[in-house]
């Protein structure tokens, strides 16, 4: 027989709106739904249901019983967030979860109580489940049963969790009143008027009778009540992103403000990525804007990572760079999870770097510097030497024992100059022969201004031309004639003449 | 009076140095000495068996620096255009990057050539490049690095003008204390002085002389150029040592040459010289 264990979580409007803003938990804090003075209290904490608040009053009566009385909207980001978060904690205990909506997760516990010894291993299956919701922010209940409706209604009584034995599904649901199988069906007042008060009494009622007054809903309604649960599970699947965002209170016009609230997102957006073993790969900002609007930002980071202050930077530096434009009514991060580089340390060899350090440092130097001036270079095939390309820096992990150094071979490097510098160059010939070589080198006129390094000088030695062509048949050829010259007193260069417009530039400094 | 002072440590979370800093003020005179954090006596062993420095495969530098870059330590290597600063500071990270470390280059005077690095020896796929524009931005970056965990961080200044100026000696206080923390080594190309007090050795390379291959009617060929590098300061050895460094352009991609042949000792190195040896070799020559 199957065990089902069901999450669910009480009052599911208020627990996700409190999951988003903690502060408020020993408010008189009451969750409504609809506008203006028609809206009606949907959810309460404990001090407002003290103060006589209960569910479908109007917010004008509620103010009226409860002055103090915080009221806030019922909000869809924080609940799509809070229930995916409780889909979460259940995933971590078993791969089959089904989400059942509005609070309620519903998880195959075949056999994972073998990992709780003791005297009722379910029990302490049950605590984890709950413990686990907690750690979440998520005030759950958990009931463990062999059918679903079971399970639900365990995990609805007080004193959770509630362990229902395999095969006493009918003994367990016997005395409960008729509303707690399913109070939102209409055959209800029939029963009532039958004088079936509880879920043992309509059990008791032979099937084939039911089955002819009531029709099928009926049937499944008494198969219900003694035991029966016909719903097999309905795994879901993994949602590709994960995303934890909210309506505010008041547009927000200012940055700091919006970036204070949306560190607490992605705080428990990061929290969730841990969870599961994931970090962010791409973020991206969904922003509501009043009085109508909607703007999407996306955030691609160098590495997975999950380090909350380096997001934060990201986003910041992203809205810095382009302001929405209109005052901020509501947001959701959308998380892209990868798997985080991993690492094996060695006893031996070099120390690998930390990949989670080395994910939020790349991320901060990309904010700092931009994607364009930070990577793994590598050469671009092709014979011009300012050209190269950069990719993403993922060192391959340090041998497994330390290797000496090799040899150095005492090479003498070309510092590029990029962009070339722009020279004049007198040669001993015509200016358009190739051969002709440079006897005197001046700076451009404008070399001052560029604050770019100053070559000039008589030239001592000049060795060359090389030819360099490259790419005849594309729209920007390359047709070059290098030198190496050595200008009195100021170095080693190498210097080229473009063919096509018989310009002269420095591209490199032997040094 | 150590015991519960330590358990207090154990119950509650401290950061490592506070910790320890409390337990040594808790011991007694003649024990605080012998109490270390794993950093520092991993730190203390290495360096006593000699592996406290990082060897750059330059035997000039090597030699100068008693084994290499010292680790958690700042370098200075000052030299003006062509003296062969940015050639050592390639070498260096081709040397790291062969033991199979990383190693990172902040170059704001953006003259890397991947194609010439690769040639020269460093495995690119360990090196991480960064190109800030300004010097603000570049010790930024630097610090960035060597907190990550980089072994080898090189920051290379470029030729002047430096854009941002030499920056403030605090800032470079700052970048040989994160180096100290981290136990990395860090070394700083500069066109002229600008760490002051905080680098551990400063290396100046003069400029250098360059050789060429042929002359007169025939064609030239550059093949290199010597500089003398001098140590011109280190802490706890005298300054003043100076040695002649060797650099060749064999195998330096050069477009549209073919290779040069033949094939000849890579590194020729000048027997080390010392400076004041000079005015005694003319006397004995005269």
């Amino acid at each position: 027989m199957p065990r089902i264990a069901c999450l669910y979580l009480p009052l599911f409007p208020l627990a996700a709106r409190l999951r988003s803003e903690p502060e408020l938990i020993r408010e008189a804090l009451a969750v409504v739904e609809g506008n203006g003075n028609a809206a009606r209290v949907v959810a309460a904490t404990r001090l407002a249901r003290a103060a006589g608040l209960r569910p479908g009053l109007t917010l004008p009566q509620a103010r009226a019983l409860c002055p103090k009385l915080v009221a806030r909207p019922r909000d869809a980001d924080c609940e799509r967030a809070a229930q995916e978060a409780l889909l979460e904690v259940a995933e971590a205990f078993s791969p089959r979860v089904e989400d059942a909506g509005e609070g309620i997760a519903y998880l195959d516990a075949d056999g994972i109580e073998r990992h709780y010894p003791g005297p009722s291993p379910e029990l302490e299956m049950g605590r984890a489940l709950m413990n686990a919701a907690e750690a979440a922010s998520l005030p759950a209940r958990a009931g463990i049963a062999s059918s679903k409706l079971a399970a639900r209604v365990a995990a609805g009584l007080p004193d959770p969790p509630v362990i229902v034995p395999a095969g006493e599904e009918a003994a367990f649901l016997s005395p409960l009143p008729l509303q707690r199988l399913a109070p939102e069906v209409d055959v209800a007042e029939t029963l009532e008027r039958w004088g079936v008060r509880s879920v043992g009494d309509f059990a008791r009622l032979p099937p084939s009778r039911i089955a002819s007054r009531l029709g099928r809903l009926g049937r499944e309604l008494h198969s219900t009540a003694r035991g029966v649960d016909p719903r097999p599970l309905i795994p879901r699947e993994p949602p590709p992103a994960f995303h934890e965002g909210m309506s505010l209170e008041w547009p927000l016009v200012a940055l700091e403000p919006f970036l204070f609230v949306g560190r607490a997102a992605l705080d428990r957006l990061c929290q969730r990525l841990e969870s599961r073993g994931f970090a962010c790969q791409r973020l991206e900002l969904e922003m509501r804007l009043e009085p109508d609007g909607f703007q999407t930002r996306s955030v691609v980071l160098p590495a997975p990572t999950r380090d909350v202050k380096t997001l934060l930077t990201l986003v910041r530096l992203e809205l810095e760079a382009r302001p929405p434009g209109a005052p901020v009514a509501g947001f959701t991060f959308v998380a892209h999870p990868d798997r985080p580089r991993e690492a094996q340390l060695t006893l031996y060899g070099p120390a690998a770097l930390s990949p989670d350090k080395l994910a939020s440092t790349l991320a901060r130097l990309f904010a700092l510097l931009g994607p364009d001036r930070v990577g793994s270079p590598r050469p671009v095939d092709g014979h011009r030497p300012e050209r190269f390309t950069l990719v993403d820096f993922s060192p391959p992990p340090p041998p497994e024992t330390r290797r000496e150094p090799r040899a150095g071979r005492g090479l003498l490097a070309v510092r590029v100059l990029r962009p070339p510098v722009e020279i004049e160059v007198l040669t001993n010939g015509a200016p358009e022969e190739p051969e002709a070589a440079p006897v005197e080198v001046r700076a451009a006129p404008h070399a001052e201004e560029a604050k770019r390094p100053r070559v000039e000088g008589p030239v001592k030695v000049a060795s060359g031309p090389w030819g360099l062509e490259e790419e005849w048949w594309a729209d920007d050829p390359a047709g070059r004639d290098y030198w190496d010259v050595e200008i009195a007193g100021r170095g080693l260069y190498r210097i080229y003449r473009e063919r096509a417009t018989g310009a002269w530039y420095a591209d490199g400094i032997y040094d | 009076m150590a015991e519960p002072l330590t358990q207090t440590i154990l119950e509650k979370p401290m950061h490592a140095p506070a910790a320890l800093s409390r337990l040594r003020s808790a011991l007694p005179e003649g024990l605080r000495a012998h109490l270390r954090s794993a950093r520092e006596l991993d730190r203390d062993l290495r360096e006593s068996a000699g592996e406290g420095a990082f060897p750059t495969a330059v035997p000039v530098l090597d030699r100068l620096l008693d084994g290499g870059l010292p680790r958690g330590q700042l370098v200075e290597l000052v030299g003006a255009r062509a003296s062969g600063r940015f050639s050592i500071l390639l070498a260096a990270l081709a040397a790291a990057t062969s033991t199979g470390e990383a190693a990172a280059l902040v170059d704001l005077g953006d003259g890397l050539d991947p194609a010439a690095a690769a040639a020269l020896g460093i495995d690119l796929e360990r090196l991480l490049w960064v190109r800030p524009a300004r010097l603000k931005e570049a010790l930024a970056a630097t610090e960035m690095l060597l907190a990550s965990g980089f072994p080898l961080v090189a920051l290379d200044l470029g030729l002047p003008p430096l854009r941002g100026g030499r920056g403030v000696e605090s800032s470079w206080l700052r970048l040989a204390r994160t180096a100290r923390a981290h136990d990395a080594a860090l070394l700083v190309g500069s066109p002229y002085r600008v760490s002051g007090t905080a680098a551990a050795a400063v290396l100046k390379a003069n400029r250098g002389r360059a050789a060429w291959r042929g002359g007169g009617v025939s064609p030239c060929l550059l093949d290199g150029f010597n500089a003398r590098v001098e140590l011109e300061k280190c802490r706890g050895r005298l300054p003043g040592q100076s040695e002649e460094l060797r650099l060749l352009v064999e195998d330096l991609p050069r477009p549209a040459l073919p290779p040069r042949q033949p094939a000849r000792p890579a590194l020729v190195q000048a027997p080390a010289v010392q400076e004041r040896a000079w005015p005694l070799r003319r006397a004995a020559s005269a």
